[in-house]
């Protein structure tokens, strides 16, 4: 036998077999078909999910996606059923049921809008009475619930892990990585394995996401801040009040030194501000935080220790979101200028900027002139370590790794199946603190067969949520019953998640008009 | 990416030399190459390990335990074994990984199949009007080629996958998309080597048109030395889907296929290391066997080496 | 007026010829990253809440990306031309400066796992080559291949945890200790430590550098392996060897001072094309061991579609392939004369 023609007979044999070229799915006339959509980090899920769905007579398959190519198809309208998740900073639904659900908002991927929802949302973010706004809370949660625009999922709790000799170590409900109160048994230098490939800037007013600002708020620190549990506390200023709705003051600290040795007055915080708010107010560019001050309108010197925000509407939430604007040095900033201040860095916070590369490790030194932090949050002193050392570990098996063999002593975003196998280990503590994040499977609510509320309430039935998070999430997860946050403001505990009952989602898409085989 | 691949100057060296003998050699050293292939070790251990590789993939659905896709979240990375049912251990989704192993054979050679293919189909087309005409449109290739080679192959992937979205064939299509240029060069090479050969002389003086003397005198000259390419860059082709599991951007994950269990078993390396490591094996496996089987064809099929 | 040799003037041709490739790389990669779907604007903005549009349209504008396709694509050239990479969209810094930082790093991990490859590759190829079909050249040869066959992200996992978690004798990741750093030099660690004869440091960054050059270099091996056995076997046969043993040259200087010397021409072709590919192709090895290198830049700039950085990194590949591949063809008509540019 020729070899040639052995080979293309070995070729042609494969092909030939019935069903070895993966086809499209066959589907019958009737049957609901969907393509579920994901990054690859939920793809393990996204089966599961197809999985349930094949189960009541859907046929479901599943698409791995890069996340920015699918958002511009998902926002196009084109797609059907897609895996997401939104964050919230501020302890309430303002960023993250406003911005999911709210007719036409930004983050609304689903198209869904309903106006009786709108108007409650609208009504809670503009009260500043806290019984109205929970009640018109309770009113949007309830109707979102019946018109289930997403299937509802879960919030991941947050598991981290530290060495055994790294004490007094809480991690926090924000993520934030808090160096300050943490002290080590033996030795002087704490080093953390970030779940992050870089920190984008040391710029407290340069950034959006969350890595960059976990190492920037152990060097800078706000007029207040967060306990680990979420409750908002002072820390640069004493103390605040609302004048009214639209006007707040806050009185600042006495004798808080920046790095360099200058006193921090209320001329700095105006400038921090002031540098956010102003177009090209950073050196040229506009500060792409912008956006997070709401409609805080200007930010004013009343004397030497107060200063007042004015607001061109009500924000009730603007405590919260004060947490995350870090004041910089008025002085010092002018005189380097804003590139070289990204570089080198000069806040007030507990560690000071020794060295770095931003996609590689940060290193910070304590701050012997630092006046303490909140003293909501014990100790008021000093760092108790000497040195930190911010890591950017990207792959989780590695940063696992490191912990294990003692190169890094505290790391975030534990995987979940090695959870249990850390806590028996005697050399590391593993704490988990409640998730500020929503994870869902959104559907298009603009076209069949998403349009139907039937077929939509149908798909929450058939997921069997708890099997998923007791296994591929190995029990580290909370179920919830739509995107309102246990720990956000307005949060319903009585109302129930869907349940597991794959019968009544075959009724409801029988009712709806289709198979179910 | 990681993965390095045979520089093509060592392939054309064999795969020139395959080319030369043009007539009455060449009928003489067909005949019989499968006894030869036989007779040289590594060859022997190539084919064998394809063709039963082939084998286990055409017969998957009879060999296998469970559905490759049959998801059982509660028996999820169970260790492999006798004690269980699953002799290989299950995956993160509680999948049989003996059956998805089984399965991952169909679209692993189907993957390196069609890249191949297209590749090739392009390729060569491609180098041999170029081979053969010259003039503008080879220059034209030459910057072309040139330029797609200095364009990082793992970003160009990327962006390709994101423009055209994932799935099975957008898949096979990126990887093909820089593929083909070493067939190109390849033919290239080859036929401008063969087209003032006697032979095509003798057939431009019958009377026949540039279309059939590249078809039905040029092609079949240098078909053993693509073939020979090809067996050989059809392993790498199976690697490089793996790498493009590994960034996210895979196969449809309900396809099992052994790059993107590689890719997703990585996360579970600590604590359940058989999830990626017996699909590596497949792979690594089967790899070696297309290896040997072309560098076997390289050495059979070459004259040199005949006569040494 | 000096008068240069054909070579020299080769050389100068090859050397020129880089500029037009590289704008053809810069223009391929402009065009490909506004084909991607995506908008870097929106990618930083993240999730947070009250984002307006004409918020994001200001930081498009700012950033110009509302002018039409060809007005940004011919600015951008003419900034190129005038030496001027631009400024990252989200990390907001020069691109210049983030290539500077991590350009050494990627260099100085290609130039390990090439080191290796060398070490490990060459002696495999030779001891292969002189006794064909034994047990060592069919050992060689399957371990080249499953080298060649085992992707690198998993090779990698293995290494640290067998490494680095059970043995305990090499880090995880990273480059270098905070405390064993040496003065900056060059940016590359390694050769700083030299440079400075700061001992405690070169061990250290050798240390971290093991695990992420073995895993990117075991490919380069089998291949440096297999291109070696066959240039060997080659030389091995030709007549002036025959005549050095008919001379009663010992067999293993022969080996050494003839066959070796000649086999390693190909070898070092080969290097110079491999290189290359190290350089580009260690996104994944530097992704896993957290290796702050050009690779990781330019997959997580991709991702976030920062439009500036993967522009100039992708020329930076393009330049440095050619450069190479330049490099190695002058070495080569150094080694043998008879072969021009």
């Amino acid at each position: 036998m020729k070899i040639r023609t052995t080979l293309i007979i070995i070729v042609i044999a494969i092909l030939a077999v019935p069903g070895f070229v993966p086809a499209a799915l066959g589907t019958s006339k009737g049957q609901l078909s969907v393509i579920i959509d994901t990054e690859s980090i939920r793809a393990d899920e996204a089966q599961a999910i197809a999985h349930n769905l094949r189960a009541i007579g859907v046929s479901a398959d599943v698409r791995i996606w890069e996340w920015s190519a699918l958002k511009e198809r998902i926002q196009a309208g084109e797609r059907q059923i897609y895996l997401t998740d939104w964050g919230s900073a501020y302890f309430d639904p303002f960023d993250i049921v406003v911005p999911k659900f709210l007719t036409g908002d930004r983050g609304n991927y689903t198209g869904y809008s309903n106006s009786r929802f709108d108007a409650a949302l609208n009504q809670a973010l503009l009260a500043v009475d806290a019984d109205v706004r929970k009640d018109a809370y309770f009113d949007a949660q309830q109707i979102l619930f019946d018109d289930a625009p997403a299937i509802f999922g879960y919030s991941l709790t947050e598991v981290e892990a530290a060495r055994s000799d790294v004490l007094n170590w809480q991690p926090s409900m924000d993520s934030r990585v808090n160096l300050h109160d943490v002290g080590l048994a033996r030795g002087d230098t704490i080093v953390v394995g970030l779940y992050a490939d870089k920190v984008v800037t040391l710029d407290p007013a340069a950034y959006r996401d969350r890595p960059t600002e976990t190492v920037i708020r152990n060097m800078f620190d706000a007029l207040v801040t967060r306990t680990w549990d979420g409750r908002v506390v002072p820390e640069i200023a004493e103390g605040w009040r609302a004048v009214s709705d639209t006007e707040y003051l806050f009185k600042i600290r006495k004798g808080i030194k920046f790095h360099n040795g200058d006193s921090l007055d209320v001329d700095d915080v105006v400038y921090t501000f002031d540098r956010v708010l102003r177009e090209a107010g950073m050196g040229g560019r506009t500060s792409p935080r912008q956006g997070l001050l709401g409609p805080v309108e200007k930010v004013e010197k009343v004397d030497a220790y107060t200063v007042r925000f004015v607001l061109s509407a009500p924000f009730p939430v603007l405590p919260q979101a004060l947490v995350h604007f870090q004041i910089v040095p008025r002085k010092h900033l002018e005189r380097v200028g804003d590139e070289a201040f990204a570089r080198e860095p000069v806040g007030c916070g507990p560690f000071r900027y020794v060295e770095g590369r931003l996609d590689d490790r940060i290193v910070m030194e304590r701050f012997d002139g630092y006046y303490g932090g909140s003293p909501m949050l014990p100790p008021v002193a000093t760092a108790q370590v000497k040195r930190a050392i911010f890591r950017m570990m990207p792959d989780p098996t590695v940063r696992v790794a490191a912990l294990k063999t003692g190169e890094v002593h505290v790391i975030q975003s534990v995987p979940a199946h090695l959870v249990s196998a850390l806590r028996r280990d005697r050399n590391i503590q593993v704490k988990s603190v409640e998730g500020t994040r929503v994870y869902f499977a959104e559907m298009n609510c603009t076209r069949p067969p998403f349009d139907d509320p039937k077929v939509r309430r149908a798909m929450n039935y058939a997921v069997d949520w708890d099997t998923i998070l007791r296994t591929i999430y190995a029990g580290n997860a909370t179920r919830l019953s739509t995107a309102f946050l246990p720990s956000g403001f307005g949060f319903n505990p009585d109302l129930a998640p869907y349940k597991y009952d794959p019968a009544r989602a075959r009724a409801l898409l029988t009712e709806a008009g289709y198979l179910t085989r | 990416m990681g993965h390095v691949s045979v520089p093509s100057d060592e392939l054309y060296k064999g795969a020139m030399a395959t080319a030369r003998p043009a007539e009455s050699a060449r009928a003489l050293h067909r005949r019989g190459t499968m006894r030869r292939l036989m007779a040289h070790g590594g060859g022997r251990t190539g084919l064998i390990i394809v063709i039963a590789f082939a084998t286990v993939a055409i017969l998957a659905p009879l060999i296998t335990p469970y559905a490759p896709d049959a998801v059982d979240l509660e028996s999820w990375l169970t260790p492999p074994g006798l004690e269980s049912n699953h002799l290989l251990g299950t995956d993160q989704l509680g999948r049989d990984i003996l059956s998805r192993v089984i399965y991952g054979s169909r679209v692993s050679i189907l993957v390196g199949l069609a890249t191949i293919c297209i590749s090739s189909v392009v390729g060569v087309g491609l180098g041999m009007l170029a081979g053969y005409y010259g003039g503008v449109l080879d220059r034209l290739l030459a910057r072309f080629t040139e330029l797609l080679l200095a364009f990082p192959y793992l970003i160009f992937v990327i962006g390709i996958m994101a423009i055209m979205g994932p799935g099975f064939c957008n898949l096979v299509w990126a990887l093909s998309f820089k593929g083909w240029v070493e067939f190109y060069r390849l033919a290239r090479a080859l036929t401008m080597a063969e087209k003032n050969r006697e032979y095509v002389d003798a057939a431009r003086a019958l009377g026949r048109s540039n279309g059939a003397i590249l078809l039905r005198e040029i092609l079949p000259n240098m078909a053993n030395s693509i073939l020979v390419l090809g067996t050989l860059r059809m392993g790498n082709m199976i690697v490089m889907e793996s790498s493009l599991s590994f960034l996210g951007l895979g196969i449809p994950p309900r396809i099992p296929a052994w790059g993107s269990m590689i890719a997703d078993g990585r996360r579970y390396m600590l604590g359940a290391w058989w999830v990626a490591t017996l699909p590596g094996i497949a792979l690594a496996l089967l790899v070696l066997g297309m290896n040997l089987l072309g560098e076997g064809l390289r050495d059979v099929l070459d004259p040199k080496m005949m006569e040494g | 007026m000096i008068r240069l040799t054909r070579t020299q003037v080769k050389i100068a041709e090859r050397i020129l010829a880089t500029i037009p490739l590289a704008l053809g790389v810069a223009i391929v990669a402009f065009v490909f990253m506004r084909a991607m779907p995506g908008d870097p604007v929106d990618i930083m903005m993240g999730e947070g809440a009250w984002t307006s549009e004409e918020e994001m349209a200001a930081l498009r504008d700012e950033m110009g990306l509302d002018e039409p396709i060809h007005a940004q694509l011919w600015a951008y050239l003419k900034r190129v031309l005038a030496g001027d990479l631009g400024y990252s969209m989200i990390r907001s810094r020069p691109v210049a400066e983030i290539i500077r930082e991590a350009l050494p790093a990627t260099i100085e991990l290609a130039v390990f796992s090439l080191l290796f490859a060398l070490a490990v590759g060459i002696p495999v190829g030779v001891a292969s080559a002189l006794k064909p079909n034994s047990f060592v050249d069919r050992a060689g040869a399957s371990l080249s291949l499953l080298g060649v066959s085992l992707p690198a992200f998993w090779l990698g996992i293995v290494g640290v945890l067998i490494f680095s978690m059970t043995l305990g004798w090499l880090p995880t990741s990273g480059r270098i200790a905070y405390d064993a750093q040496p003065a900056h030099i060059t940016g590359m660690v390694i050769l700083d430590a030299i440079i400075t004869g700061n001992l405690p440091a070169l061990g250290n960054a050798l240390k971290h550098i093991c695990l992420p050059a073995v895993t990117l270099g075991l490919g380069v091996a089998a291949v440096v392996a297999r291109v070696t056995r066959s240039s060997m076997l080659d030389v091995i046969s030709a007549d002036y060897i025959q005549f050095a043993r008919a001379k009663g040259v010992p067999e293993g200087e022969v080996t050494r001072r003839h066959a070796l010397r000649n086999a390693m021409i190909p070898t070092v072709t080969l290097v110079g094309l491999q290189f290359g590919s190290l350089l580009g192709g260690n996104m994944i090895v530097e992704t896993i061991f957290g290796w702050p290198g050009l690779g990781r830049v330019v997959v997580d700039s991709i991702f976030a579609r920062d439009y500036p950085v993967v522009q100039a990194s992708v020329m930076v590949y393009a330049l440095t392939f050619v450069l190479i591949n330049l490099a190695t063809d002058i070495i080569y008509t150094v080694l043998d004369p008879k072969i021009s540019l």
